[in-house]
């Protein structure tokens, strides 16, 4: 029980998740940047 | 405390999942972000802002 994770996850899977959720997170920061530029496009709030 | 090894990011960014189990926590995570939306565009249109 010493040398499990506080989660639980094992090294290789921490790693193996973190993967996945370094691009799904990518393409959410890509897909929220896009729609503000839409809205700085069609209607500045500055 | 100072002999603590210091994490190196974003080398070390995974470690994160060593310690948040993303299979109990990241639902609530994503809920949490959709809530965050939301209150978001209702402010932006609450101000006048929205279209």
């Amino acid at each position: 029980m010493a040398d499990q994770s506080l989660s639980g996850l094992t090294e290789q899977q921490a790693k193996e998740f973190h993967e996945q959720f370094k691009v799904t997170y990518t393409a959410f920061v890509g897909l929220a940047a896009l729609a503000h530029l839409f809205v700085i496009a069609a209607n500045p709030w500055w | 405390m100072s002999d603590v090894a210091k994490p190196k990011n974003p080398e070390d960014d995974w470690k994160i999942w060593l310690v948040v189990n993303p299979a109990t926590w990241l639902m609530p995570y994503l809920f949490m972000v959709l809530g965050i939306a939301i209150a978001v565009h209702v402010v932006v249109f609450s101000v006048g802002l929205g279209w």
